[in-house]
Formats: C-alpha cells, structure tokens, sequence
C-alpha cells in the first residue's frame, strides 16, 4: 500500500501511478459503484408482471427514494457529525419529537404553518447546539452526550403529546392542519417526484456545496482528521463542534416534519432506530468514523443503496428478519472494503 | 573487571538510517558489575546503540558478544531472554492496571487453580518496591502516579527480570533528589550483585557519583571513554561538543530593531498539573525584531510549556508576571487569539500537533488562514491555491501535486508545510518548538536560511531546540532554562556549546569560568 503511495509521490506521471489512481478512483466512489451493483442486482431479481420489470416502474422507483427521504435528510446532518469525529444518537428521537411538535402546533394550538415549522426547526437547532455545547466545552464524548439527547428528546415528545400519537386532520378549521402542510407531502413534478424526495435532493445537494466552497467545511475536515492540529492552527474549534451539531439537529428535525406530512400523524415513538439508519448509510458511503474523511455525496449514495435493497427484498416478499440479515451483510461489507482502501 | 570476560562486548556497530549514520564501528564493553556511562548529545547515537544491544534494531553491522559467545537478536524478546532489560524514556506502562499488574504483565503469578495471584503478586511487587527504594501501594493505577513514581515502577519491573544486563535510559529525568539517592543505592546494591549497568544521563553529577567508567559517543562515533571521577565536567562537555561549529548555519547579521515581546518574571501555577509538566516558574526575556532567540535547556527543563504559555495553549490556572507585546500586555487566551496578535506557533511533533497526515498538502498549508481567501464564507480556490503555491515556491518545497496527502512528504517537507501556514497568517513573532527534529540535513539547512531571512524582513523568532549546534550556529542570543526559570543568556557571538551545556546543567563554576554568565 505505502508503495503506491511512494510511487505517486515521487514519480507522478509513470503508468503505475495511473493504474493505482484507477483503484483509488474505485475505492473512491465505492459506494456509487455499491449502489449500482445493487441497482442491477434488483432489475435482475425483480418480479415481473407481464414482462414489466415491477423495480422499474415509475411508482416504484419513487416509493424507493421516498422511503430513503427521511434517513436521507438525516444522514446528510451525521455526515457531518461523523466527519469531525463524532456521533448523534439522539437523531431518531429528535424525529419524533419534530414529527409530535408538528402535529400539536399546527393541530391542536393551531399555529399557522409557517409558525410551526420554524418553530419545530429552531428546536432541532437548538436541541443539537446544545449537545454540541455539552461536548465540546464541557469535553463529554459526543456518544455519551447524544445517547442522553436521545432519551431526553423521547421524554419530550411523549410529555408534549401525552403519550399518544397527534393524528393531523385538514381543514380551515380549530384543531385542523392547514391544507398547504399536506402539499408537502405531494408529488410534484407532474406527479413524478414526491416533495419530500425534493427536500431530501436540495438538502443533500446544498450540503455537498457546502461542504466544497465554504471556509467551515476546510476547518470541519481538519478538526476531524486531526483535532490538536486544527487547535493549534487557529481552527475555531468549539464554534465547528457546535454548529456541526446544531445542523444535524436541525436537519432531524425537518426530517420530523417530513415524516409527520407523510403518516399524517404525529407520535412520540417514531424514528426509533433511525439514528442507526442514518449511520449506515454514512459507513456505507464510506465515510470514515474516525472522522476527516468522507463525503456527503457517498452518503446519499449509501442511504440510496440500503433503499433500494429493502425495496428489492420486499418486492420479492423476503422474510423481514432475513432483511435485517442481509442489511448487516451489507454494513459489514461496506466497512471491510474501507478497510482495503489503499490511501493509507 | 576482566576483558577477557566481559559481560556484553559489543565490535564495530554500524546502524544507518536512510541517510543519516546513526552508529559507525563503535565499540562497547560492559563488565559483570560495572556501571557503565554512556555520554553524548541527542543524535549522537546513544539510543540507537542500546536499541541494538536490547533487540529493538536488529538490522545493523558487527557483532555483539554475551560472555563471550556471539549472539543474534531477532527481537526484544530474544535480548529478554539473554538477560538484558532496557528501561526506555517513554515509560511503557499501562495507566489503567495497578503497580504489581504492571509489574507483573504478562507473567502474572497464578495460584493453583491457574487463576491470578493478586495477592502473592501484591506482596512480590511491594517487596520489589521496597528494594527500590520506594513506599508506594501496589495495588494503586499506574496512571494515578507521578511520572517520577511511574519511572520507579518501570525500574522495579526491570529489577524483577532477574536481568543480568540492565539498561537505563535517562531514568533520573523526572526523580526528586531524594529518589535519585534511593536510586542510587539500589544500583550500588546491583552492582555488588553483579549485575552489568548502562547508564544513559546528561547530568554530569550522577554520572561521577554512580559511573565506573564513561564512554562520549559523537556523531554516532566513539570519541572517549575514561574514568568519569578523573575528569571535570568541562573536559567531559568538550568530548560531547568538541567540533568546529558547522557553516551551514547563516550567520546572523546583528541589525536588529525594536523590543517585540518582553516576558517579565512569568510563572505558571496550573490549576490540575500534570505530571512531567515543568510550567514557568519565574522567566523573564526579551525578543526584539529581526531577532532569533534561542531556548536551551535539558529535557524537562520548561522549553515547550514557555511557548505553549506564550501561545495560550498551556493549562489554566493563576498566573504571574506579564507579557508584552510590542510594548503592550496581552494575555494570550488561545491559538486564534495568539494568531490574531501575530503570533505564530510551529509544535514539537509535527505529525500528532501539526499535521492531518492524510489531507492534502493544500489544505494543511491553508487551514490558519483560510477564511481570508474569499467572502461571506465561501473560498475562492484561486487564490487558496495561489498563496499555497507562493509559500512552496518560497520554502522550496518538494512535492508533487497541492493535492497529494502531505503525510506521503519528507519529514523536512511535512515541517515546511507547518511553517508555510504559519507564514500564510503573516506573524511578527515565531515561536518554533524543536523545528528541525527529524528533519534531514538538506531540509535543516533550508529552515535555517528561512529563518535568517524571515529574521532579516523584521520578524522575531523563539526557537527552542536541544540541539546545541543549531542554538549557537542560528541564534543572535540563547537564553538557557532549568526547572521552569531563565539562569543563563548568551551572546552567540562570544560563547560555545560548553557554555550553553554547562548552565543547562547546572554546573556553575565551569560558566563562571567561561565568563557567560550574565
């Protein structure tokens, strides 16, 4: 592995370089390569109807990436976390407590729409601030911190919604959601593309700007790969810890009003395990846990994968728990070629 | 001792490391009983010898002798085997396990039903400790300890090997002067028991109350070996020291300018210290523009923790004392804070402090200054890349593309990058921790004409090093640290390494002798 690093070093233009940037190249892009091994794998198990291939329709293919929206959004925000080095287990609860602050807002306190919604996001902000407040000054490891967010975030909910799930009627009148909530959960695009696969597609294409041209994103990646060094460079790292984490809780959180616009409820025991979704898909994407390397196009890529595989599976009436084993396969194979990668 | 039984002989070790020649033919004898000293600057091969003789380098020329039949280390477990046991610098203890865990890793003692003897081990460890000399539960976490106590175990652990042969790098770095004495009298008692010592040190005075014989190695060569009770410090340092001061150093010109920083009786008092830490305790200098200062002093002495507090990055705690900059006080809170007051700061290692080894060489060079290259937060990759071209050019940086992982680069190369970002946040003061370490000979030269010309544009340098050579061929002054306070500053122009060694080590009269004293 070192020589072909040495060899690109001294020597940039022998062949041997090329062909080790070749497999870089692949190792790379491992998970679009991943997913569309898996893409194809799906056309050839998939069900037919009448020599229809049933992966392929339109209406599939869209149910696809409208599952993939919710972890989507929200495995952008850990990308984040991830790529500084850290973790957030509260992301799932965070879900629920956005999907609950929806539905009672707009429901039964009958705050507009636009209210609501701020109001539900600026708590996801507030919510990861906080958190990233508590590792970054107080030094608590960040799984230990969001690991208590997440219970805390599930207390909430379950308080504000006394337990109970918030079903969102539509109307103009007391205790019903404005009918311009339930659009969200439309399709778009003469009726080809669901509006939350919209809102996962400019969160996630707004992140990978980001993370190209702003100055933050240079000092995300050096906190991530070496935090002693970022400090010593004048790299603001409290402020980075902590608006890394805000994002992701922001981002949970409009993932908790997508989720609410699609069930047309609200209850505090949504999004349990989603946090560990969102994981996978940001390993599957290759993103590295030890932070400062990865990518949020990969994780797009990942959460993309593990849809089209949960949809390829059911298409074919795959026992869920086999699912579940297929998953881990998955996940574990996914880490095992990271390891394989040749940049060091 | 007889030569023609010696413990250990070691015949015309060679050990090269790339370019460097760490050891040339030297030759080295150890009796049944004998403390032998070992003597040199750091780089003069000290390490690597004993590496050798402890199996940790198994790749070198010549031959080594264990009463008198030759033998081949594979590795340190071979070297074990044959009765040799090396205490390293780095103590290699595992913090979380008890003294006698400690002592007793990987042989644990087991009772009859093969389960651990916790307390056949606990009674072995405190007898072991009590022979060094030390009062110490042994049921306490390592890592609890004082650096000073933890060196004492890590003797203890030796002591319970049973090793014939005994190697002690530096073990004396962190002891009070009490525990030296106990030390002391432990290795009498092991000498009587016949057991052969290498006694790595820099402190003359232990070497002439403890040694039986010195050896100085130079350059990886042996230039003396002689009875360390016969001979005065001042003789020992000029075998360590004694060659002609090397022209690769650009003589500063002394035009120097206004007073930048003055540190006026600065002292530290950390809220948590830690241990092994030697805060400042009462230092006062002066750098002006255009000056290069240096920073001598032994291991411990308080070189890093004086920069780190002038950087803001020491541990907090009350603090005395003032720091001027430019005529002005400030308090320095922090990197960005110190970077903001022009205040730039190159760490001891650069590969844990300076550097994300697997990023580009791009972004390592600009993360300090990198929100200047565009507006409201967005870079413009232009000019990034066109201010990281201009410092590679100006440092003559080797490389292939901006975006190559800079940890593939040189060591020499890795630290130019360092100096690069710090130069990219256009500083009036440098504070440089060992800036050359590990960085070959090529490179050194390239830092030291970089720094001469960085001088020359104004800027004011600090530059801590343990190299004696560097200190006195680079800076315009030396100020000398011991135990956290300034005791000597010199003029280059008019002093040696002796001087410089000698107050380092505290041996007054050889300095008053010389006349450094100021």
């Amino acid at each position: 592995m070192t020589d072909v690093q040495d060899k690109a070093a001294t020597a940039p233009t022998t062949p041997t370089e090329k062909s080790g940037g070749v497999v870089a190249t692949l190792f790379r892009f491992q998970s679009v390569f991943g997913l569309l091994a898996v893409f194809v794998a799906a056309i050839i198990f998939s069900p037919r109807r009448d020599g229809e291939i049933l992966f392929l329709s339109a209406d599939n293919l869209a149910n696809v990436v409208r599952a993939v929206s919710e972890i989507g959004i929200i495995a952008v925000g850990m990308t984040f976390v991830i790529l500084i080095g850290g973790i957030d287990l509260s992301v799932g609860a965070m879900l629920g407590l956005a999907a609950v602050g929806s539905a009672v807002l707009m429901v039964e306190s009958d705050w507009g729409l636009i209210p609501s919604i701020l109001v539900v996001l600026l708590i996801g902000l507030f919510f990861g601030a906080l958190q990233g407040m508590a590792t970054a000054m107080i030094g608590i490891q960040s799984f230990i911190v969001t690991l208590a967010g997440l219970q805390i975030a599930r207390g909430l909910a379950r308080i504000w919604s006394d337990g109970q799930g918030v079903a969102i009627a539509y109307g103009d009148g007391p205790n019903e959601a404005p009918d311009s909530f339930a659009l969200l959960g439309e399709r778009t695009f003469g009726g080809l593309v669901p509006i939350p696969v919209l809102i996962f597609a400019v969160v996630a294409i707004a992140a990978v700007i980001f993370l190209r041209v702003s100055a933050f994103s240079r000092h995300l990646y050096a906190l991530g790969g070496n935090e002693k060094a970022a400090r010593l460079s004048g790299v603001p790292v409290i402020r980075v810890k902590i608006a890394v984490f805000a994002i992701c809780g922001l981002l949970a959180a409009l993932a908790g009003i997508v989720h609410a616009v699609q069930l047309n409820q609200g209850s505090p025991n949504d999004g349990i395990g989603y946090e560990l979704d969102a994981i996978a898909a940001v390993v599957i994407g290759g993103t590295s846990l030890a932070g400062g390397r990865g990518s949020v196009a990969g994780t797009v890529a990942g959460a993309l994968l593990l849809g089209v595989l949960n949809n390829i599976l059911a298409l074919n009436n795959i026992d869920s728990n086999i699912q579940l084993l297929i998953k881990g396969l998955v996940i574990v194979a996914a880490a095992a070629l990271q390891r394989l990668r040749p940049a060091s | 001792m007889s030569e023609v039984a010696a413990l250990v002989r070691m015949s015309e070790i060679g050990k090269r490391y790339g370019g460097v020649q760490a050891c040339r033919e030297v030759d080295f004898t150890l009796g049944a009983g004998e403390v032998h000293a070992l003597l040199g600057e750091n780089g003069a091969g000290k390490s690597t010898l004993m590496k050798i003789l402890s199996g940790d380098v198994t790749d070198y020329d010549g031959q080594i002798e264990i009463n008198g039949s030759p033998v081949t280390f594979n590795g340190p477990t071979d070297a074990q085997a044959a009765g040799i046991a090396m205490i390293h610098q780095e103590l290699d203890l595992v913090p979380g396990l008890s003294v006698a865990d400690n002592i007793f890793l990987g042989r644990e003692l087991r009772t009859g039903w093969r389960t651990v003897d916790r307390r056949r081990m606990d009674r072995e460890a405190r007898a072991l400790l009590e022979r060094s000399g030390v009062n110490l539960d042994p049921r306490r976490p390592v890592g609890e300890l004082r650096v000073g106590e933890q060196q004492l175990v890590t003797i203890a652990k030796a002591i319970s090997l049973d090793a014939r042969v005994l190697i002690m790098d530096e073990p004396t770095s962190a002891l009070t002067t009490s525990e030296v004495e106990r030390l002391f009298v432990v290795i009498r008692e092991l000498r009587r028991a016949g057991v052969g010592i290498v006694y790595i040190s820099h402190r003359m005075e232990e070497i002439a109350q403890v040694a039986d014989r010195a050896t100085v190695l130079r350059n990886g060569q042996k230039v003396a070996s002689f009875d360390p009770r016969k001979l005065s410090t001042a003789e020992v340092v000029e075998a360590m020291v004694g060659r002609p001061v090397q022209t690769m150093f650009t003589t500063p010109d002394a035009a120097t300018g206004d007073e930048l920083l003055r540190v006026e009786d600065l002292a530290l008092r950390p809220r948590r210290p830690r241990p092994g830490r030697r805060d400042p305790d009462g230092i006062s200098l002066t750098v002006r523009s255009g000056e290069i200062v240096g920073l001598a002093g032994l291991l411990g002495a308080g070189r890093t923790e004086l920069l780190e507090t002038l950087y803001g990055v020491a541990p907090g705690g009350p603090r005395s004392g003032r720091i001027l900059l430019q005529g002005k006080e400030i308090q320095p809170r922090g990197p960005r804070h110190a970077l903001s007051h022009g205040i730039g700061f190159v760490p001891e290692d650069r590969r844990i402090s300076g550097l994300v080894l697997f990023h580009s060489i791009l972004a390592n060079t600009v993360i300090s200054s990198v929100p200047s290259y565009g507006r409201l937060g967005v870079i413009a990759r232009r000019l990034e890349r066109a201010a990281s071209i201009r410092m590679a050019d100006r440092l003559r940086l080797k490389f292939g593309r901006l975006q190559d992982e800079v940890g593939t680069l040189s060591g020499g190369n890795q630290q130019k990058v360092v100096f690069g970002r710090m130069l990219l946040t256009e500083p009036r003061l440098l504070l440089l921790d060992e800036p050359t370490r590990g960085v070959d000979i090529g490179a050194k030269a390239e830092i030291y004409r970089l720094l001469g010309e960085l001088a020359g544009q104004g800027l004011g340098v600090l530059l801590a090093s343990s190299e004696l050579p560097e200190l006195i061929g680079v800076c315009d002054r030396v100020v000398v640290l011991r135990d956290g306070r300034d005791v000597a500053s010199f003029r280059t122009a008019d002093s040696g390494e002796g001087d410089l060694l000698a107050a380092a080590m505290g041996e007054r009269a050889v300095f008053e002798e010389a006349g450094g004293l100021q």
